[in-house]
């Protein structure tokens, strides 16, 4: 019985350490490809310059269009996730704190709502733009972009404001406050920066999705100066130097998705680190 | 209070953005669509913008079927377009202007191991369509005379677009009947081919020639239509070794039409933004004498006239 | 003093409300727009036919989803294949087995590959794992494959998905309080026997939300999966052959949908069906969970 069992135990730390190494091994080779080749055809050009004529064709250039139209859309749409998602978290969290069963099938709907992909939303917002007579633009991007990132802000924020100890409510209710007070000036105190990585989370998942924006955000040479302009955003700046016929401008698409990953890495390094810092000090 | 003051800039945004656009968007040309036509508008958006540096121009591409979509939407101004147009689509309203002429050719790797049988004997339009749509011809031994058996990898486009539909249109039948595995995109395509030693696939001139050079692409071979059926390439069958040569043909005649096909503009209805309009004019009239060089065939003098007819 | 209280509690009160329902009623919205935009092929077809016909052949009118669906399906769960095991003993070593260092290189590699582009998956998957099928994997079994498959499409999304279920299973594993492993081993069990019966057990609603995660993000993925699985309409009896996942036919086909008649209204359709299949597959699962952490308290 103990050889048995001693034998079980070598071979299953062997095997977890195996798929353990071996995935490591494989996430790092694809992370150093890419980086590698996207640091060769990186150059300070691509980031501070719009692409001049034919820039998809070998011309110069870079794609600040891009990065700004990325950034454009994804604080756009951030925005009015925080907007309508923040006020439904924490009703959920302060006024429904009694209804445990509302509770539960709200956030059953609010795991329904993640799981979507982000090519019906895309589907959808084309047809809301149609419908809407508006051409494909700033404003149409950020509109189905808000639709995708919403869902992850009202429920990451949810998980954060779900630790928050019942006997702070109490409290803040003993003392006279109004459901809204409790929400506003003491969950959100507790939970900020809980809120705060919900609202990164929400906003790196924004910037780099494509299928959304393939429909409705258009493309451009340009940065867009009102909402009704098209917009280019970084994922299609990617796809489309990669369907250019020339080697150089393909070799260009691994330093657009370097620059992508760095903002990325950026603010999911920086939610990280915040909500390393709010769980250590929770009750203030 | 925050959350009230976010909103009110945010309505302060939209508001001023709408007024400030009328003119700008008066001044834009947006456009998007075909492959085939991408470097040829980019090159004209360029010369035109010497003359009118006022006018912005947004091009994407996206294949020809996503400039169809984007134009009769009223999401683009302009869509470039690079096949035939459908009654379904005239029924539509969709406008058009035919803007210049290139091809669609079959391509094969390099590496191909028959590779100077087929340059010798080319392959005929109903050995095409077998290969492509019936799947009735399926090893290379078949159409080459020849003792090895090597199993024939048909490539094809996913996505909607101009050159599968005028290859299948070439072979007899539609963009849907052509059977093989689907990679996206002309350079998608074109590099699965040039992969595949036993791959067959099909591309755009611009794809499968260096502008530049003239010559074709590393890893890039065209297989020639064997016109007359005669069972080999005679001389005058054969124009693929460089970009002028096979331009000529085109424009020629002696290439079949399709694969060979116009290139278009199409919008929903005829344009209303007199920027567009102008653009158009000059496409046909002054920018007729870039398209050689950009790799295309020049429409010839009388289908200019009816072409710069239908914008008034 | 206290009647502005009160305003600001019944205004933003209101407020809150409405954004929760507008929330909450998304979901139905795009249902409904959808299934507007798809009812034209309703007059033609059943939806048994819809469901079930392999005949794709939208110039004749005839839209058969069959092989979309079981596409989707059999790509979604071959990633699945061969990303769980891997993931779970991954997870395992690194909460269990290793140092703490090795967590902390972790983590930001996990958030790296979680916020790679998919089409820069794509092009990896047809620089690399595209030649491995067709070079390598396929000859293994004496077939000739160009290497455009399900199998391309599952490696490809199993790689994708790890790191979001990598990310929940570390974090599940961690939560297993310390005491209850510790009381285990002080028991006479050895490591492997606590983490098997204590950590695992413990944790099976959170491997569980982990499995949907992966689940939902497979059957959605669009860009990468497209690059490499073939795009062909044919149900794939072996994974070396292509197949055509749903989101694959509505990003590939989105250019046809004004040129051929009720071709927007097949292509919403298949978005509609990814919709109704991902609330579904939540809804089970939601199920699951829920059974499962009755069974834990």
């Amino acid at each position: 019985m103990n050889r048995r069992k001693q034998i079980e135990e070598i071979v299953f730390k062997l095997l977890s350490g195996l798929a353990a190494y071996s995935l490591i091994f494989i996430l790092g080779f694809i992370i150093l490809i890419i980086f590698i080749k996207g640091f060769n055809a990186l150059s300070l050009d691509m980031i501070i310059k719009p692409p001049k004529g034919g820039y998809y064709y070998g011309g110069e250039g870079g794609v600040l269009n891009a990065i700004v139209g990325s950034l454009y859309i994804a604080i756009g749409a951030t925005l009015i996730a925080v907007v309508i998602g923040m006020p439904a978290a924490l009703y959920i969290n302060v006024h429904l704190i009694k209804q445990k069963r509302t509770q539960n099938t709200i956030r059953y709907l609010l795991d329904a709502l993640w799981g979507i992909p982000s090519i019906v939303y895309g589907a959808f917002g084309f047809t809301l733009m149609l419908y809407l007579g508006m051409n494909a633009s700033l404003l149409a991007g950020i509109i189905t972009v808000a639709l995708l990132i919403t869902p992850i802000l009202v429920r990451t924020f949810d998980e954060v404001l779900t630790t928050i100890p019942k006997g702070l409510h109490e409290a803040s209710f003993a003392l006279g406050s109004t459901k809204a007070e409790t929400a506003y000036r003491v969950m959100m105190k507790q939970g900020f920066s809980g809120f705060i990585t919900a609202v990164l989370l929400a906003f790196g998942r924004g910037i780099g999705d494509a299928a959304s924006v393939l429909f409705t955000a258009g493309y451009t040479d340009l940065i867009p100066v009102n909402l009704n302009e098209p917009a280019a955003t970084l994922p299609l700046a990617i796809f489309f130097q990669l369907s250019s016929p020339i080697p150089e401008v393909r070799e260009r698409a691994y330093a657009a998705a370097v620059i992508l990953t760095i903002i990325i890495l950026i603010v999911s390094l920086t939610a990280r680190l915040l909500s390393a810092k709010y769980s250590k000090s929770n009750l203030k | 209070m925050k959350t009230r003051i976010a909103i009110l800039i945010l309505i302060y945004l939209v508001i001023f953005s709408a007024c400030v656009s009328k003119k700008r968007a008066e001044e834009a040309i947006n456009v998007s669509g075909a492959f085939a036509l991408y470097p040829m508008v980019v090159r004209w958006s360029e010369q035109y913008k010497k003359e009118h540096p006022e006018i912005r121009f947004n091009i994407s591409a996206g294949g020809a079927g996503k400039g169809m979509a984007d134009a009769l939407s009223g999401t683009v101004d302009l869509g470039m377009f690079s096949r035939g147009i459908t009654k379904q689509e005239k029924d539509k309203g969709v406008w058009w202007i035919s803007l210049a002429i290139d091809a669609v050719l079959p391509t094969i790797s390099s590496d191909n191991p028959f590779l100077s049988q087929l340059r010798a004997e080319g392959l005929s339009q109903d050995e095409f369509k077998s290969i492509f749509i019936d799947g009735s011809i399926n090893d290379w031994a078949e159409v080459i005379s020849s003792n090895n058996k090597a199993g024939i990898m048909v490539y094809t486009r996913s996505d909607a677009c101009g050159a599968a539909e005028t290859w299948a249109d070439f072979l007899g039948g539609k963009q849907e009947n052509l059977d093989g595995i689907g990679i996206y995109g002309d350079p998608g395509l074109a590099e699965a081919v040039s992969k595949d030693m036993y791959g067959i696939g099909f591309n755009n001139t611009n794809y499968v020639f260096d502008i530049n050079t003239g010559k074709k692409r590393p890893g890039m071979e065209v297989i020639p239509i064997d016109i007359n059926n005669n069972g080999k390439i005679d001389t005058v069958e054969s124009f693929y070794d460089s970009l002028n040569d096979l331009l000529k043909a085109v424009g020629n005649g002696i290439y079949p039409f399709p694969p060979a096909r116009e290139l278009y503009f199409v919008s929903n209805g005829k344009p209303v933004k007199q920027a567009v309009m102008d653009f158009i004019r000059w496409t046909l009239s002054e920018g007729q004498k870039y398209v050689l060089e950009a790799g295309y065939v020049p429409l010839d003098q009388a289908e200019l006239n009816i072409q710069l007819k239908n914008l008034d | 003093m206290l009647f502005r209280r009160i305003l600001f509690d019944r205004i933003t009160g209101w407020w809150m409300i409405a954004t929760l329902v507008t929330i909450l009623l998304m979901p139905v919205i795009i249902g409904v727009g959808l299934c507007l935009k798809a009812l034209p092929l309703f007059e033609h077809q059943s939806l048994f036919n819809l469901l079930g016909s392999s005949v794709w052949a939208p110039s004749k009118g005839e839209f058969g989803f069959l092989p979309f669906i079981l596409s989707s399906v059999y790509v979604t769960l071959l990633s699945f294949i061969f990303a769980v095991p891997v993931c779970i003993l991954s997870a395992i070593y690194l909460t269990q087995f290793a140092s703490r260092h090795l967590i902390r290189i972790m983590y930001p590699v996990i958030d790296i590959l979680a916020g790679l582009p998919s089409v820069i998956y794509g092009v990896w998957g047809i620089l690399i794992i595209v030649p491995f099928i067709s070079e390598k994997l396929a000859p293994l079994f004496n077939i000739t494959s160009s290497g455009y498959s399900m199998m391309a499409g599952g490696l490809v999304l199993a790689i994708m998905c790890i790191p979001y279920m990598l990310n929940v299973l570390i974090e599940v594993f961690k939560t297993v309080p310390a005491g209850m492993k510790e009381a285990s081993l002080s028991l006479g069990a050895t490591h492997w026997e606590s983490v098997k019966h204590v950590v695992i057990r413990k944790s099976y609603s959170g491997i569980l939300s982990s499995f949907g995660l992966a689940i939902a993000k497979a059957l959605g993925e669009t860009m990468a999966v497209m690059m490499v699985v073939g795009n062909r309409v044919q149900i794939p009896k072996t994974p070396f052959e292509a197949g055509y996942p749903l989101p694959a036919l509505i990003a590939n086909n989105y250019g046809e949908m004004l040129s051929i008649p009720m071709y927007d209204s097949a292509l919403m359709f298949a978005a509609l069906l990814l919709l109704i299949i991902i609330l579904l597959l939540n809804l089970v699962f939601r199920f699951f969970i829920y059974r499962s952490q009755k069974h834990e308290s």
